[in-house]
């Protein structure tokens, strides 16, 4: 999966840094119940431990944090954050405006043209989308991109994403409960191929 | 490792016998009598009642999500059946459940036989079962979490008395936040801090949650209300409002209020395991400082409920990002202490025979079940990737609520039925219901984190038929049958024994095989 946040192998380590701790966790757990040994632990184990959990914990905030200011850079760089901002002039590749509504998205790109349920994008490009919603807290999340946002009415939100290399439909939902037609409010993120030419139409 | 004070801190109060309280009690003195016992047994049995419905309701949302499409329930009534299942499992099962427990241990820890302020915990039900009705009268779909202005544009006329049910749970739940640091700050004065039985501990730091985030719980009622009347304008942006003051104030309570099934549930757990093992706790001022470092830290990491959003980002998302992953300290601490006494000396047949004692296992495993992922949720580049509002954070929350706390639960009731019937349980549907609840639990929250990880949204009554996801609701249903069967075992099980049971006299849990233990006593300092 090409992910936005290149998290791929952030998200690997930190997923295995779960699995590990967990089975050391059932496997002092089951020796405690099972094991013949019985074993006084000396307090001084308890304070290494709980160092190596404050390693992990700083560990996991730094990767975190870098791969997040990471993300980020580009949208702070290009002033993408910044009353005013003219998407044209910025270093993205494609630039769509997101209003997310009760229930469903409308998708308007730079020539003002606007997709009920598609936003059409070419692979590999840097898409930046700024969400908006005027009536109830969205959410808006492409799983192939691993991307997220929740964003209250009235606020601006900007992610961006890289799009995917293979030509396809890509699931675009709102994440975030926002009245009974939520479980409707699906779009399509569709990356269009080089010889055929998708129009998006779900 | 015993420290110098834990022959008195285990307490040498003569053997309390198992008696008859429910055969012996009236219905009004259930109903209304201030005896803590009565108390407690009317808040216990409520609350299985509300288990029973929330269950209820969970089952039948859960046949809806079976399959994609939409079969039995239409979004509406599928939504007002999640909104009243989180409601009822929280604010109605398992935080009125621990609290009980602690109603009836408190007493024993203070040597009174005599709840103080037993007036308020009376106060405390009756509002909470107010709030119950108001509830399902009102029959809310906006999600126990009730986002503005989502929540003040859906329901029907009567949605105002779901807010005003909200106000009743936060006056309920802070009059039993007093009670319980009355009586935790009366056993330690009694005892002297360094000698306060852990439970003490566990009533100071839930009386001190329940006391300091359920009144900002009360205004954000009360101002939901006078929002939805069209009076003010506090939370809705469309009339001048702001959402995030909502998300401030409702996480300010909704964070500590995680916390408040948890912390009687680990009180109890440090209760029952000593008395089981025959054996004090392995270090008392860990668990002392996990208590304090825990109640604390509930109070801080609140906004991690609803980053990254535009107002929480920067340092603010930052310190968050690290108070949250620090909540790993207190919590391990807890539970390096439970296995480091389970290691420390043999443990008895008895105790692996009984079934408070396997759910008390359960529930150490669950805490770290759901424990662990913890540290992917709280970085906020995995949470803005595959965590945040997808089935990662049910299944979190279903391992702390169901897995640990909902098992601790059973573990108090199971270890306090002979003490309220004279009669013990049958062992053979007790162990049913365990491995039921275990494989039915352990099955229903690896369902929703892979759900989860495969992005399946939350609150969501259809969805796409991909078969990463139609595959683990299908399962995910299967374990929730399971469950239920579970508990109509169980219930079945309180109902036939109360009457046919084993006749117990003298101590229920005595320590087979091992050495002269000295304690006997029902609620162990530890």
């Amino acid at each position: 999966m090409e992910n936005a946040l290149g998290l791929a192998g952030y998200q690997s380590t930190m997923i295995i840094i779960v699995f590990v701790v967990l089975g050391f966790g059932i496997a002092a757990l089951f020796a405690a119940l099972f094991l013949p040994t019985r074993w006084r632990l000396p307090y001084s184990m308890e304070f290494l431990f709980v160092g190596l959990l404050l390693v992990m914990v700083w560990y996991g905030d730094k990767q975190s944090a870098a791969i997040y200011e990471a993300y980020q850079a580009p949208l702070e760089e290009e002033g993408v954050l910044d009353v005013g901002y003219d998407p044209s002039e910025g270093e993205f590749d494609r630039s769509i405006r997101v209003l997310a509504f009760q229930w469903g998205f409308a998708f308007v790109d730079e020539e003002d043209a606007i997709s009920r349920n598609a936003a059409v994008v070419q692979p590999g490009e840097k898409v930046l989308f700024s969400l908006f919603a005027n009536d109830v807290i969205h959410g808006f999340n492409i799983p192939a991109a691993g991307i997220t946002a929740e964003f209250e009415p009235g606020a601006e939100r900007n992610v961006w994403i890289r799009a995917p290399q293979e030509p396809g439909k890509y699931l675009i939902q709102c994440l975030n409960y926002c009245g009974v037609g939520h479980s409707q409010m699906k779009a399509w993120l569709v990356v269009q191929g080089d010889e055929e030419n998708d129009e998006g139409e779900a | 490792m015993a420290s110098a004070h834990d022959a008195e801190r285990m307490g040498a109060t003569p053997h309390w016998e198992p008696e008859d309280v429910i055969g012996k009690m009236t219905l009004s003195a259930l109903l209304f009598s201030h005896d803590y016992r009565h108390i407690a047994i009317k808040g216990m049995l409520t609350s299985v009642v509300m288990l029973g419905l929330g269950g209820l309701m969970a089952i039948l949302f859960r046949t809806e999500l079976a399959y994609p499409d939409i079969q039995i329930l239409d979004a509406r009534p599928y939504m007002s059946l999640m909104t009243l299942h989180g409601m009822f499992m929280v604010f109605g099962f398992i935080i009125p459940f621990v609290v009980s427990i602690m109603y009836y241990m408190m007493p024993k820890i203070l040597g009174t036989d005599e709840l103080l302020w037993a007036r308020g915990a009376q106060w405390s039900y009756w509002l909470l079962i107010l709030a119950a009705v108001l509830l399902v009268i009102s029959r809310p779909d906006f999600t126990w979490t009730f986002y503005p202005p989502m929540s003040l544009r859906v329901g029907g006329n009567l949605v105002w008395m779901g807010y005003l049910a909200v106000f009743l749970v936060a006056l309920s739940e802070f009059i039993a936040g007093a009670v319980l640091l009355k009586n935790g700050l009366a056993a330690a004065k009694r005892k002297g801090y360094s000698k306060l039985p852990l439970m003490g501990w566990g009533a100071i730091s839930e009386g001190l949650l329940l006391l300091l985030s359920t009144p900002i719980l009360g205004l954000v009622g009360i101002v939901m209300l006078t929002d939805w009347l069209e009076v003010t304008a506090l939370f809705d942006p469309a009339r001048g409002g702001n959402v995030m003051t909502f998300m401030f104030m409702f996480w300010f309570y909704g964070h500590p209020a995680v916390y408040l099934p948890l912390m009687p549930a680990v009180a109890i757990l440090y209760t029952l395991l000593p008395r089981f093992l025959g054996r004090p706790i392995w270090s008392y001022w860990s668990a002392v400082s996990a208590f304090a470092l825990l109640t604390v830290l509930g109070f801080i990491v609140y906004p991690h409920h609803f980053q990254p959003a535009e107002n929480v980002s920067g340092w603010l998302q930052r310190s968050v990002q690290i108070l949250t992953l620090l909540i790993f300290v207190p919590s391990t601490l807890h539970v390096f202490n439970w296995i480091a006494t389970l290691w420390a000396g043999k443990i008895p047949d008895s105790a692996r025979r009984a079934v408070p004692f396997k759910f008390m296992i359960a529930s150490i495993f669950f805490l770290m079940y759901g424990g662990v992922t913890a540290y992917v949720n709280a970085q906020i580049a995995t949470d803005s990737d595959f965590v945040h509002n997808t089935y990662f954070v049910p299944a979190h929350f279903h391992a702390m609520f169901v897995g640990f706390m909902a098992n601790m639960a059973m573990a108090g009731i199971y270890y306090l039925y002979p003490y309220f019937t004279a009669r013990m349980y049958s062992q053979k549907l007790g162990d049913t219901h365990f491995w039921f609840w275990q494989i039915g639990i352990f099955t229903k929250v690896t369902m929703m984190y892979l759900l989860g990880f495969n992005y399946f949204p939350r609150w969501v009554v259809d969805y796409l038929d991909l078969p990463q996801w139609s595959i683990p609701q299908l399962i995910l249903t299967g374990a929730a049958y399971l469950i239920g069967l579970g508990f109509i075992l169980f219930v079945y099980n309180i109902m036939r024994s109360s009457t046919r049971g084993a006749v117990v006299s003298g101590d229920p849990w005595a320590i087979e095989g091992g050495e002269d233990t000295g304690s006997a006593e029902p609620v162990p300092a530890e």
